[in-house]
């Protein structure tokens, strides 16, 4: 029998063409009891390719290809033949055999690695090898391994040599040669010298394919792959590509067929699979212990922080039943904690809040974490999962066998930079992580790379990347064929139709690897002993080749500290609030029933408010109108795919008017569904409803969800129909209840949103909204400061800040600082308010090391005109400050000066009259220019700034837009609802969500406010090219007004000339 | 006013039209680039009414409605330029080329210094309207433009439509109403003056002078002159002549190629005279042979050669100038050019019609000729110190001639040196142009183990071939059934997936008893019975994609 022993899958980073799981299913297929990955230079794959051989009941051999230095080149071709083979290393096909070899892989791999200054340049030293040798079975490859280069470099001399030098570091009975036959008479010459050379030496011969792909029809991804890897054209690439399409797994009898010649090295394949004692399965990771005081066990030492936290928490709000409840659930929660040994990772999550609180970082745990009384109790979260009722066994249950997931919400930016470089030293390089993002060809980058391998220019890939759509909805007219027609290609040409073919295959296969946004693994010993880490591309960050889900699979525990863009703009309203306000805010303590918020959101009057902000949140808010905090949890919730699809929104929305009467599948779910008006919503509320109508357990009821999430199985969710009826059955609960409930619990359990995850992100929605109503300067402020976040952008920010009353001033030059900053200015009746300076950021070009020079040189002189900032700021370089005076942010630098006279200025201030007259003053002269007019001002305000801080470009035409009987946003609520109308405006959101069936929305924003579009799919295929491209358009139709939710159905749209201004909109995100 | 421009506008549509007058008053579009990457390049006023840009596919300036599409032709420029030229040298002597357009590969327009000419050819008006003529002639519609200076009546002619005459004194009253973009200012200076809000001539004049130089130093100053209408360039004309040429007009129209090669001969020995009183020699010579118009229309093909006119359409889809060959043809408007590049200079004339008549019989004009040109490019004549040890090389010029011999009798591409190319694809190889090596006194090569040779079939001899458990066991070629004695292989090389003539195929190395009759001595001493069997090593393949089976060649 066969083993295949030398596989390669597409995680070789275009160096092979298929995903581990398409090679251990082609394997199984072929009825091979085993098989071997050998990625290069990584176990990139490992994890899938486990898991994967685990479901078709083969056993999967864990190796890599590991390049080493000191055996110099690959075998190039012969000196003849054009050649243009880029230099490579010799690879070491390794074979782990037990858990020592797989140790010393993953740290071989890590020592060089971590040396690389690129990616993929490293390469281990012999020394390193042979330190490492232990455990590891070695191949001499094939054509990219240390045979094929010996007997090229130096004939079959170097290549004995070499090849006894393995057999000394692996010892003689650990090296295999290695045969490979792909029909190239060169192979088999070379072949034959590795049967004479293995006689000689007492090795063992071994037949592999060295495979690349799992069909030989992949070969042709091979071939586009190796085109990206070396900046080539498939026409240019030459013996670059493979020769021919042999390298894909063979079955057992055509490789015996093939080496019939050679039995020995068939049977030697399945020999040495039976001694690959090693499978992922045994990766010897340990969470981390927490160092506590002598005396203390890791659980009594939670059980003291918990106990005083509990205190802290509950003992304020004065309730002795809701204590009594909070210590009984702590009291469960303990102990189970206990049994699963998990106090330790408590401890390490509770360190880092710790050191967060510590360091002023503002820190909140989310996730189903927020389920937890501990976390609560520890401060790890900010829900009262006892006030609230949540679910306990959403979080940990003992059935389950994997780690409970606690994800920290951090400041984006450098505070959650602080808290991870917390960990890092905490545990050290090698024992703490990011966990890894691998990077897949998508939609742009598939067509980008395939174009340019098929030759084609740059304009046309431009064209065609910025074609393919990124919407959510993905209707007949969204495939390759439909993108490349509306490019003006001919879909029938053999080119367009291949193309289109490699588009489609080369979708989801990995591309690189990248570093997850905030996934941190530690491990008690070496983490380089688990997986093996590499640098990442930021400095001082270190990543394992794993993503967060092959992590989870691998059962290795994961910390999530992710940013959160509100988080660091929730921290920087408290600190600009006391500045300006002469207020302190604490965000644990505003007011929770303020009426001013709730009026707010009642309005849909949203824009910038965390979660609550988008056209869909904004078209639900005054249906849902909430009143209470409660509301809030619920609005976060509702606007998912869960409750769309589910159609669980209408029914609640029209419960919650009073159009609908409240009523329950069965009485027993009324304590469950209460609270949302009998209507499931909430994950926890499914698991409940299981765990009540079927008598499911918490653990059980959690394998549910789990079983019908996104990787769910037609089998096992049968398996768990079956259970719920029997449950049901039992119970007494009548068919058509039963298919009642099961229908909403399969229909619903994919998406639905987490009760405990939407009370924490429902607790920022509304200190967003808060901070927003009453602060608005501090809020504006801090929300441009942490650009880009959030729906809409900043120049939608400013307009929405002045509607509501916020004076905005522009960047200038002797004011503004690198953020944007507030200032006190008299109001109307003559008091003085907070009122917002843009900062320089927001000049586009403009480096932050020369806006700080700016800022310092101010602190010493003002400057007196421009050829004064031009002398006391010379890191300025001459684009940056005609940036700054096409946006006016030199006006300030003398009486008279405008624009067209600043740049008139700059263009002479930056240029050297020369040596011999640069001494001698500049006579000032007036400029010649003339001023801008307001359509210049408004181009060169986007052009260089994003935004305007004067009148909307709307505002302009606005006498000329009436008299074509075109209203304005905000005309359209005094409208009757059916009434036709037309409204006009800038285009600042397209959206085409999953759930609308291929319904377009779009936000037309005017100087009164923004007014909602609805787009039919046949409108919209009619109206494509307008739609997508143009900045301003007019829309008519019929008025929708349904409980204060206001919208125009469009039946006719039109470009409208407005301005010339280069206006963002937020498109199809 | 003494200088003049003829500007063509859409120069690229305007050189198509000019053979084909019928588009003029049609939407035409002008297609470039390969199938499917196909773009509109360039397209006439009509064209652009109904919607047609620059740089759409054709697919989407399809959706404009109905259009006349051309492809983009270079060596119609090339004359229509040529045409251009001809028509400024028909009133001065003295005429410049400007700069090109961006996209263009060919001049549009071309200034006239007319000092002088008002003798000859009337007032500005009469001779504006004479230009206006000849260009029509050729084929083109001109705008043209009378100013005092070359730049100023450049800028009028591009744009102005039709004749514009400024008097002297009024360049910047009539100019300043163009846009800046008509000046051809640098990118980044017509940036910041966009910048400034100075979008017209005049407003850019307006700018102090010393103001502008302080901005944009020396170069400023010049545009802002410019700008004015007033040119501190001075005219660079064409050097005339800028090389060597001879023409004839035949009285009679010449049919047969010898009385042609008799001329040729006569005008040859001029221009040779010509080079060498100069001590030049030539490596490229242009002949164009102006062909007879009312003869043209039939086609027909020059009694006395072997070979048809309808070779001209293939040369001109091969491109303008074809490199690697010896010549290459560019037929205009009734002309038949030939171009000859020479591998070294030469100023035998003798050489050059030897060399004029291979091309002229491979490539023979499509009518009697009328009227023939001849333009040499001059160089310096070759030097070459020889050395004592050094091996003989053949002469260049004999290489030379005997390399187009076996061109005229192989066809052209197929005489060369070959050149192995980049591909897993047997035999993959092109023919670049033979060019003698310098002789030098080189170490021998390394050494390299011996190798059997492959003499390969050209073509490949077809071959039926019998399998036996998916081996080759019999073969069929030649005439004769063999059964194939040992075999190696498969060898399989698959390729170039992409395109629309992928290549699939398994090799084998055969052993074949050798077909050689065997000798039948009567020598007592030689015993025929035990004479071992002669065998011969082959190479065959099969072409997976037609599953038809070739013998490529015997081994040494």
């Amino acid at each position: 029998m066969y083993v295949e022993l030398h596989a390669a899958s597409a995680f070789s980073f275009l160096e092979g063409a298929s995903l581990p799981e398409e090679i251990a299913e082609a394997a199984a297929h072929f009825g091979m009891p085993a098989i071997a990955l050998l990625d290069r230079d990584g176990v990139y794959g490992a994890p899938r390719f486990h898991s994967a051989a685990t479901r078709c009941k083969i056993r999967a051999h864990i190796g890599a290809e590991i390049s080493v230095v000191d055996f110099g080149n690959q075998a190039g071709c012969p000196p003849w033949l054009p050649n243009q083979f880029p230099p490579r290393f010799v690879r070491l096909p390794l074979l782990v055999e037990n858990q020592t070899g797989y140790r010393n892989l993953c740290r071989l791999i890590t020592r060089y690695k971590m040396r690389e200054k690129e990616k993929f340049s490293g390469a281990a030293t012999l020394a390193e090898v042979a330190e490492h040798a232990e455990g590891l079975i070695c191949l001499t490859g094939g054509e990219e391994g240390l045979f094929a280069s010996s007997l090229a470099q130096g004939g079959l001399e170097l290549a004995h040599r070499n090849t006894k030098k393995l057999a000394e570091l692996f010892g003689p009975n650990n090296v295999y040669v290695e045969l490979q036959r792909h029909f190239d008479p060169l192979e088999e010459k070379r072949n034959q010298a590795a049967v004479r050379l293995a006689e000689t030496l007492h090795l063992p011969l071994l037949a592999t394919n060295g495979v690349r792909y799992a069909r030989s029809i992949d070969r042709e991804i091979l071939d586009v792959f190796t085109c990206i890897r070396n900046h080539c054209q498939l026409t240019s690439a030459g013996r670059l590509l493979q020769k021919n399409s042999k390298r894909h797994l063979r079955s057992s009898e055509e490789m015996a067929q093939l080496f019939s010649d050679l039995p020995q090295a068939i049977a030697n394949s399945s020999e040495l699979s039976s001694r690959l004692g090693y499978t992922l399965a045994d990766l010897g990771y340990e969470f981390p212990r927490y160092p506590v005081p002598s005396g203390e066990t890791m659980d009594s030492f939670l059980r003291k922080r918990t106990m005083e936290g509990i205190h802290q928490r509950y003992g304020p709000k004065n309730d002795e039943q809701l204590f009594a409840k909070a210590v009984k659930q702590v009291e469960k929660e303990l102990h189970l904690i206990e049994k699963l040994h998990l106090a330790g990772y408590f401890l390490i999550v509770w360190d880092i809040v710790c050191f967060c609180r510590k360091h002023g970082i503002l820190v909140q745990g989310r996730g189903s974490a927020a389920n937890s009384a501990v976390c609560y109790a520890l401060s790890i979260t900010s829900v009262d999962p006892v006030g609230m009722e949540l679910l306990f066994e959403r979080f940990l249950s003992e059935e389950r066998a994997d780690w409970p997931d606690i994800d920290l919400d951090l400041p984006s930016g450098d505070q959650r930079e602080k808290a991870i470089q917390y960990v890092y030293d905490r545990y050290g390089q090698l024992g703490a992580a990011m966990t890894a993002n691998v990077i897949t060809y998508r939609g742009r980058s598939v067509s980008r790379e395939v174009g340019k391998t098929l030759g084609f220019d740059t304009e046309t890939i431009d064209r065609l990347s910025s074609l393919v759509g990124q919407f959510e909805w993905r209707g007949p007219e969204d495939n390759w064929q439909t993108y490349f027609e509306h490019a003006g290609f001919d879909v029938h040409h053999f080119l367009i139709r291949k193309y289109l073919q490699l588009c489609d295959r080369i979708q989801d296969l990995p591309r690189h690897l990248g570093q997850h946004s905030g996934g941190m693994v530690i491990c008690q010993g070496q983490l380089d002993s688990v997986v093996p880490l590499e640098p990442a591309t930021m400095p001082g960050r270190v990543v394992v080749q794993w993503d967060k889900d092959d992590c989870a699979d691998m059962g290795i525990v994961k910390v999530d500290l992710l940013g959160l863009g509100m988080m660091a703009v929730l921290e920087e309203c408290l600190q600009l609030i006391p500045k300006h306000y002469h207020q302190s805010v604490d965000l644990a303590q505003i007011p929770a029933d303020d009426n001013l918020v709730y009026e707010t959101l009642r309005r849909a009057d949203t824009v910038g408010m965390f979660q609550v902000e988008s056209r869909a949140q904004m078209a639900s808010l005054p249906r849902n109108a909430p009143v209470k905090f409660y509301d809030l949890v619920v609005q976060v919730a509702i606007i998912r795919p869960g409750p769309i699809v589910g159609n669980m929104m209408n029914p609640y929305m029209r419960r919650r008017q009073g159009k609908e009467e409240v009523h329950y599948a069965h009485p027993s779910l009324e304590p469950i569904l209460k609270r949302t008006l009998g209507v499931p919503l909430f994950q926890e509320q499914l698991l409940r409803m299981a765990m009540v109508a079927a008598n499911f357990s918490g653990g059980e009821a959690e394998d549910l969800r789990r079983a019908m999430g996104f990787k769910r199985s037609e089998e096992r969710m049968q398996q768990i129909e079956t259970r719920l009826r029997a449950g049901m059955q039992r119970n007494g609960i009548a068919a058509h209840v039963q298919q009642e409930i099961i229908a909403q619990i399969t229909s619903f359990a994919r998406y639905g949103f987490p009760e405990s995850h939407a009370a924490s992100f429902a607790l920022i929605a509304y200190a967003s909204a808060f901070l927003k109503c009453r602060y608005l300067a501090a809020f504006t402020a801090a929300l441009l400061n942490n650009q880009p976040m959030g729906f809409y952008s900043p120049a939608t920010i400013v307009k929405d800040a002045q509607r509501h009353g916020l004076r905005v001033k522009p960047i200038d030059i002797l004011r503004s600082e690198w953020l944007c900053t507030l200032e006190n200015a008299p109001n109307k009746a003559g008091q003085l308010v907070p009122c917002l300076r843009v900062g320089l950021r927001y000049a586009r070009g403009l480096r932050q090391k020369a806006a700080e020079a700016i800022v310092l040189a101010r602190t010493r002189q003002m400057f007196s005109d421009i050829t004064d900032l031009v002398r006391c700021v010379p890191e300025l370089q001459k684009p940056e400050l005609e940036c700054l005076g096409e946006i006016g942010s030199l006006n300030s630098l003398g009486k008279s000066v405008h624009r067209r006279s600043a740049l008139w200025q700059v263009a002479r201030a930056t240029r050297s009259a020369g040596p011999l007259l640069d001494s001698i003053a500049d006579e000032s002269e007036s400029s010649p220019l003339l001023r801008m007019n307001n359509e210049e001002r408004l181009v060169a305000d986007f052009h260089g700034s994003g935004l305007t801080p004067g009148p909307h470009p709307m505002a302009y035409c606005r006498k000329s837009l009436t008299a074509m009987n075109i209203k304005r946003a905000i005309d359209l609520e005094r409208i009757p609802d059916g009434a036709y109308t037309t409204v006009a405006g800038c285009v600042i959101a397209r959206q085409r969500p999953g759930t609308a069936k291929g319904f377009v929305f779009l936000s037309l924003e005017d100087e009164t406010g923004i007014a909602n579009v609805i787009i039919h799919p046949d409108l919209y295929q009619k109206f494509r090219l307008i739609i997508n491209r143009e900045k301003f358009l007019s829309v008519s139709g019929i008025l929708q007004n349904q409980d204060r939710v206001i919208s125009v159905k469009a039946s006719h749209l039109a470009p409208v000339s407005i301005s010339a201004a280069e206006t963002e909109s937020h498109d199809y995100h | 006013m003494v200088f003049a421009c003829i500007f063509i506008p859409d120069f690229p549509v305007q050189a198509i039209t000019r053979q084909e007058p019928d588009l003029r008053s049609k939407p035409v579009a002008v297609l470039q680039g390969a199938a499917p990457l196909t773009k509109v390049f360039a397209a006439n006023p009509a064209a652009r009414d109904r919607g047609v840009e620059l740089g759409m596919t054709k697919l989407q300036a399809e959706s404009c409605g109905p259009l006349e599409w051309r492809w983009r032709s270079l060596a119609q420029e090339a004359s229509a330029q040529a045409a251009l030229l001809d028509c400024a040298w028909t009133i001065s002597p003295l005429i410049e080329q400007p700069r090109k357009g961006s996209a263009i590969d060919f001049c549009d327009s071309v200034v006239l210094d007319l000092a002088g000419c008002e003798k000859l050819f009337g007032s500005p008006e009469q001779i504006a309207h004479h230009l206006q003529r000849i260009a029509a002639a050729a084929g083109l519609e001109a705008n043209v433009a009378f100013a005092g200076n070359p730049e100023a009546a450049l800028s009028a002619a591009r744009g102005f439509p039709g004749i514009t005459l400024i008097p002297p004194g009024e360049e910047a009253a009539i100019l300043g109403a163009l846009p800046l973009s008509s000046l051809g200012l640098p990118a980044e200076m017509l940036e910041t003056l966009h910048r400034w809000g100075i979008r017209t001539y005049s407003e850019f004049a307006a700018l102090p002078e010393i103001a502008v130089i302080e901005r944009f130093g020396q170069e400023g100053k010049r545009w802002h002159q410019l700008s004015h209408g007033g040119d501190p360039k001075p005219l660079l004309p064409k050097q005339f002549p800028d090389r060597f040429e001879e023409s004839m007009d035949l009285e009679f129209s010449v049919d047969l190629l010898e009385p042609l090669l008799f001329v040729l001969n006569r005008l040859l020995d001029q221009l040779c005279l010509r080079l060498r009183m100069h001590l030049l020699a030539t490596t490229e010579l242009k002949i164009t042979l102006t062909l007879d118009p009312k003869i043209l229309c039939d086609q027909s093909p020059l009694p006395g050669s072997d070979e048809s006119v309808s070779q001209a359409p293939e040369a001109q889809d091969a491109g303008f100038v074809r490199t690697g060959g010896a010549a290459c043809c560019a037929p205009t408007n009734g002309l038949h050019i030939r171009n000859l590049r020479l591998p070294v200079p030469v100023n035998e004339s003798k050489f050059l019609l030897k060399l004029l008549q291979l091309d002229l019989q491979a490539h023979p004009p499509g009518a009697p000729v009328t009227a023939i040109h001849i333009q040499a490019i001059p160089t310096r004549p070759r030097t070459r110190q020889m050395g004592l040890f050094l091996p003989l090389a053949p002469e260049p010029e004999a290489l030379e001639i005997t390399l187009a011999r076996i061109q005229g009798v192989v066809g052209e591409g197929r005489a060369g040196a070959p050149v192995l190319l980049d591909s897993h694809r047997p035999n993959a190889f092109r023919q670049q142009r033979f060019v003698l090596p310098e002789a030098s006194l080189t170490c021998p090569p390394a050494e390299h183990p011996p190798q059997a040779a492959l003499r390969l079939y050209r073509p490949p001899l077809p071959a039926t071939v019998q399998l036996q458990h998916d081996q080759p066991h019999t073969i069929y070629f030649n005439h004769a059934r063999q059964p194939i004695l040992a075999f190696a292989g498969p060898s399989r090389s698959t390729g170039e997936w992409w395109s629309e003539t992928p290549w699939a195929r398994d090799e084998w190395d055969v052993l074949l008893p050798l077909p050689r009759p065997q000798y039948q001595s009567n020598h007592p001493f030689h015993d025929n019975s035990h004479k071992p069997q002669e065998t011969a090593l082959y190479r065959i393949y099969r072409d997976l994609l037609s599953n038809h089976w070739f013998v490529e060649g015997i081994y040494d």
